[in-house]
C-alpha cells in the first residue's frame, strides 16, 4: 500500500509539473469560451462586428409582405446588420427564364447578398413557396428570419378575418414557457443542473480520459526505454505499480476538474458581480442531485477503465511508434460514444440507448448521459454491477499484462496470444 | 547466521521455446564481489532480474539474504544497465524517490541524497534535472540511488557501460569502497579488465548455462601459459619444441612471437633453444593467460 501511494504521488507530481499539463488543462475552458463567445463577437449574434447582409425583396403580391418583413426588422427581430436595399432593375424586370442569370449577376456583386422572391399567389397557393436566392445559403438565421416574419404576416391575415382591429404582428411576440417537473422531486421545478451536470460529466470523462490516459501510456513507454521500470519492479510488485499509476491518473483528473471549476467560476465572476451566491447556488444544486453518487461512481470507474486500457497498451508497446499504432484503434473505440451522444440524449430510454448501456466499456459514459432521464431502476443497478465488474477485471488484466509484457522489447503480442495470456494460459 | 547472501539452485528460465537460463546454481557469500561475465544474450540480465524478483524462475529456487526475495526487496540495491531515472526529476529528488520506495522516510531520504551528492562532488547539481546532467554525472546519480538506502546486497548491471576511463576508475573505487563497508556486490560486465581488478570470484555464462565459476587464478589456469619472445629472426622452429603447443608469428600491432605452452611447461626450454641457435632476443616473458583469453575460450567453446 505504501508503495502504491508513493508511486501514485510520483505519477501525480510528474504529470502536473509538465508544462503541457497546464496548457492542455487551460485549453479546454478556453476552447469552450471560444465556441460560446467568438460567434457573438464576430456577428453570430447581434454583435457590432457582424458581417452585413444586404437583401432585396421582390414582392409580387403588391408589397404587403415586404412591409411585414421590414416591420419585423424595425421591431428588432433579426440582426441589426441586415439591411434592406432596393431590388436591382435587371432582377426586377427579368422573366422567369432569365431570373437565375440576373440574380447571379446581382448576388456576385458587392451590393447584394440575398433576394427574397414572394410569389403573387403566396397566400392562396400553398405550393408556391417564397424563394430565398443567395450564393451563401448556409446562414440559417438569415433565412429563418424571413420565414418567421412571413409566417407572422400570414397569421395576422388569418386573425384579421375575425378581428379586423388587429393591425400589428407584434401580438405574436409572446412565448409560452414549459417547466419540467418530476414527481420524485415533489413540487419543485426541475433545474437545468439535473440534466446538464450528468451530460457535462460524461463529456468531461471522455476529455479527461483521453488527455490523461495518453500521458500515462507515454510515461510507461518512457519508463521501459530508460529501464526505470526495472528499478520500480525491483522495489514494488506489478500490481502496486499499476495501482499507483491509476490512482495517480485519477488524482490528475480531479486536479483537472478543480482547475476547470476555478476557471468556470472566474468566467462567472466576469458575467455577474454576485459570484459567491452563484457559486453557492450551483454547488448546492449539484450536491442535492440524487444521482450524484451514481455519477461519481460512473465517472471514477470510467477513468479507471480507460486508464487501465492505456496502461495495458503502454506495457505491451516496445516503442512510442508501437504505442501509436495500438493507440489508433483504441482511440476509435473511445470515440464511438461521442458519435452517439445526440441519439442517446434525444431518446435516453430508447432501444439504442438501452442497448449501448450494456457494452461494458461504454457503460459509464452512456449511463451518465441517461441518468437524469430516470431510467428503470434495474438498468441503473445493473449498470453499477457491470461497471464495477468491468473496472475490477480491467485492473486485474492490466496487472497481468503489465507483469507479462512490460520488460519485453519485442513487438506487441498478437490478439490470440494476448487473450491466452489474460486467461492465464501459456502463450 | 549463514554467510550466503544469494543461493541459486538449479534455476531455469524460458521465454516460449527459448531457454534464457538453464539449470544455473551458485552461491554468493557475504562481503564478496562477484563478476557475472558473458556475451550478449548469455542470460546475465535475466538471472539478475530473477534475483531481484522481477521475473519468476520456471524451475529451481532462489533465496536472497536467506529469504524469499519479496521479503527482502528493501535490503537490495539495484543499478540497471541504462539510466533508470526520470529525466525530468531533479538529482536529489530522483535519489530520494528510490530511497522512499526502499523504505526510507522522505525527509531523511532527501537529506541523505544531498549528502551523497555532496560527497561525490555533485552538490551543486542536486537541484538540476537528470536531463541536464552529463552521462557520467547521471550514472553517478544512478549509482547513488542504488545504494542510498544502505543495502546489504548491491546488484550492478553493466555499471561501466558508456563511461569514460576517468569515470570508470572512480566507479571502481566506489565499488571497492562498498565492499570495504561489508556490502556484497554482484556486477555483470563485458569488460574483462574491470572484472580482473575488482572481483573475488567470477561466473561465466554462455547461452544461459554456467561455463565457469571460481577465482581469477582458477580461471587463468584453464588456459596454458604463454611465452612472448621479441627478435628479428625467424623463430618458427619453436613450434617443434616438445613443450610448445602452438606458435603465432608477429603481426600488425603485435610485435612478438607467441608460444602457447603445454601444461606444466615453464618456458625455460624456449630460451635455451634460442641461445643454442645464437638467436639475438630483444624480449622474453612467460605469463598466465589474460581473463580476456579465458573468456573467449570459454564462450567460444559454447558457440
Amino acid at each position: 500500500m505504501k508503495h502504491t501511494f508513493l508511486i501514485a504521488r510520483q505519477e501525480f507530481i510528474k504529470y502536473v509539473t509538465r508544462r503541457g499539463f497546464l496548457i492542455s488543462v487551460l485549453m479546454f475552458p478556453l476552447w469552450i469560451m471560444v465556441v460560446i463567445f467568438v460567434p457573438q463577437w464576430t456577428g453570430g449574434g447581434s454583435g457590432t462586428a457582424a458581417h452585413r447582409h444586404d437583401f432585396a425583396i421582390l414582392d409580387k403580391t403588391g408589397g404587403a409582405y415586404r412591409d411585414a418583413i421590414l416591420a419585423s426588422l424595425a421591431r428588432g427581430q433579426g440582426s441589426a446588420n441586415w439591411r434592406y436595399v432596393f431590388t436591382p432593375r435587371d432582377v426586377r424586370d427579368a422573366d422567369a427564364a432569365h431570373f437565375p442569370q440576373a440574380a447571379h449577376a446581382a448576388l456576385t456583386g458587392p451590393l447584394l447578398d440575398a433576394i427574397v422572391v414572394i410569389p403573387a399567389d403566396f397566400a392562396t397557393n400553398p405550393h408556391h413557396d417564397v424563394q430565398f436566392w443567395s450564393e451563401d445559403t448556409s446562414d440559417t438565421d438569415f433565412k429563418h428570419f424571413f420565414s418567421e416574419s412571413l409566417t407572422d404576416a400570414l397569421r395576422l391575415k388569418a386573425v384579421q378575418r375575425v378581428a379586423p382591429q388587429v393591425r400589428d404582428t407584434a401580438i405574436f411576440d409572446v412565448t409560452a414557457f414549459v417547466q419540467s417537473r418530476k414527481p420524485s422531486k415533489g413540487n419543485e421545478a426541475v433545474s437545468m443542473i439535473d440534466s446538464v451536470v450528468p451530460i457535462a460529466l460524461a463529456i468531461i470523462l471522455f476529455v479527461v480520459s483521453v488527455m490523461n490516459s495518453s500521458v500515462l501510456l507515454q510515461g510507461v513507454v518512457e519508463e521501459k526505454s530508460t529501464r526505470m521500470i526495472e528499478v520500480l519492479l525491483s522495489c514494488a510488485t506489478p500490481r502496486e505499480i499499476t495501482s499507483g499509476k491509476l490512482i495517480g491518473v485519477i488524482a490528475v483528473a480531479l486536479a483537472t476538474l478543480f482547475i476547470w471549476a476555478l476557471v468556470l467560476f472566474g468566467l462567472m465572476t466576469l458575467a455577474s458581480h454576485d459570484t459567491a451566491a452563484l457559486v453557492v447556488t450551483s454547488l448546492g444544486a449539484i450536491a442535492s442531485l440524487h444521482t450524484l453518487p451514481f455519477l461519481l461512481l460512473f465517472f471514477l470507474c470510467g477513468l479507471l477503465i480507460y486508464g487501465s486500457l492505456f496502461l495495458a497498451i503502454g506495457s505491451m508497446a516496445a516503442s512510442l511508434a508501437d504505442a501509436q499504432s495500438l493507440l489508433g484503434p483504441s482511440m476509435l473505440i473511445l470515440m464511438l460514444p461521442n458519435l452517439m451522444i445526440n441519439a442517446v440524449v434525444r431518446d435516453p430510454n430508447g432501444t439504442l440507448a438501452s442497448a449501448l448501456t450494456w457494452i461494458p466499456f461504454y457503460t459509464p459514459f452512456f449511463m451518465m448521459l441517461r441518468i437524469s432521464s430516470n431510467p428503470p431502476a434495474w438498468q441503473v443497478w445493473g449498470a453499477v454491477v457491470v461497471v464495477i465488474a468491468t473496472t475490477i477485471l480491467m485492473i486485474l488484466w492490466t496487472g497481468r499484462i503489465f507483469a507479462r509484457h512490460v520488460l519485453t522489447t519485442e513487438r506487441p503480442p498478437s490478439l490470440g496470444n494476448l487473450v491466452r495470456g489474460l486467461l492465464g494460459r501459456a502463450s | 547466521m549463514s554467510d550466503a547472501i544469494v543461493e541459486l539452485s538449479h534455476v531455469t528460465k524460458r521465454f516460449g521455446t527459448f531457454t534464457a537460463v538453464s539449470d544455473l546454481s551458485f552461491t554468493l557469500n557475504r562481503g564478496s564481489i562477484l563478476g557475472f561475465l558473458g556475451p550478449n544474450g548469455a542470460g546475465k540480465t535475466t538471472t539478475l532480474r530473477m534475483m531481484l524478483g522481477i521475473l519468476p524462475p520456471d524451475e529451481g529456487a532462489i533465496r536472497v539474504l536467506g529469504k524469499d526475495i519479496g521479503q527482502v526487496r528493501e535490503r537490495i540495491g539495484y543499478l540497471p544497465e541504462e539510466r533508470g531515472l526520470y529525466k525530468r526529476m531533479r538529482a536529489d529528488a530522483a535519489i530520494a524517490y528510490i530511497a522512499t520506495l526502499k523504505g526510507m522516510k522522505h525527509g531523511p531520504a532527501l537529506a541523505r541524497a544531498r549528502a551523497l551528492l555532496e560527497s561525490f562532488g555533485l552538490g551543486q547539481f542536486a537541484r538540476v534535472r537528470i536531463e541536464g546532467l552529463s552521462k557520467g554525472m547521471a550514472q553517478k546519480v544512478q549509482v547513488l540511488s542504488a545504494v542510498v538506502h544502505d543495502p546489504e546486497f548491491v546488484i550492478l548491471d553493466e555499471p561501466f557501460s558508456g563511461l569514460d576511463p576517468v569515470n570508470q576508475s572512480e566507479l571502481e573505487t566506489f565499488i571497492r569502497g562498498l565492499a570495504a563497508e561489508g556490502k556484497t556486490i554482484l556486477f555483470s560486465t563485458h569488460t574483462m579488465q574491470h572484472a580482473e581488478r575488482l572481483c573475488d570470484r567470477l561466473i561465466v555464462l554462455a547461452k544461459g548455462a554456467k561455463r565457469f565459476e571460481g577465482t581469477l587464478d582458477q580461471a587463468r589456469q584453464l588456459l596454458p601459459r604463454r611465452a612472448r619472445i621479441g627478435g628479428n629472426a625467424d623463430l618458427s622452429f619453436l613450434a617443434a619444441l616438445p613443450g610448445v603447443a602452438h606458435t603465432t608469428a608477429p603481426s600488425a600491432g603485435q610485435p612478438y612471437w607467441i608460444a602457447d605452452l603445454k601444461e606444466g611447461n615453464d618456458g625455460s626450454g624456449l630460451l635455451a633453444a634460442c641461445f643454442e641457435r645464437g638467436v639475438p632476443l630483444t624480449h622474453f616473458d612467460v605469463a598466465p593467460p589474460g581473463l580476456h583469453d579465458v573468456f573467449v575460450s570459454l564462450v567460444g567453446s559454447a558457440t
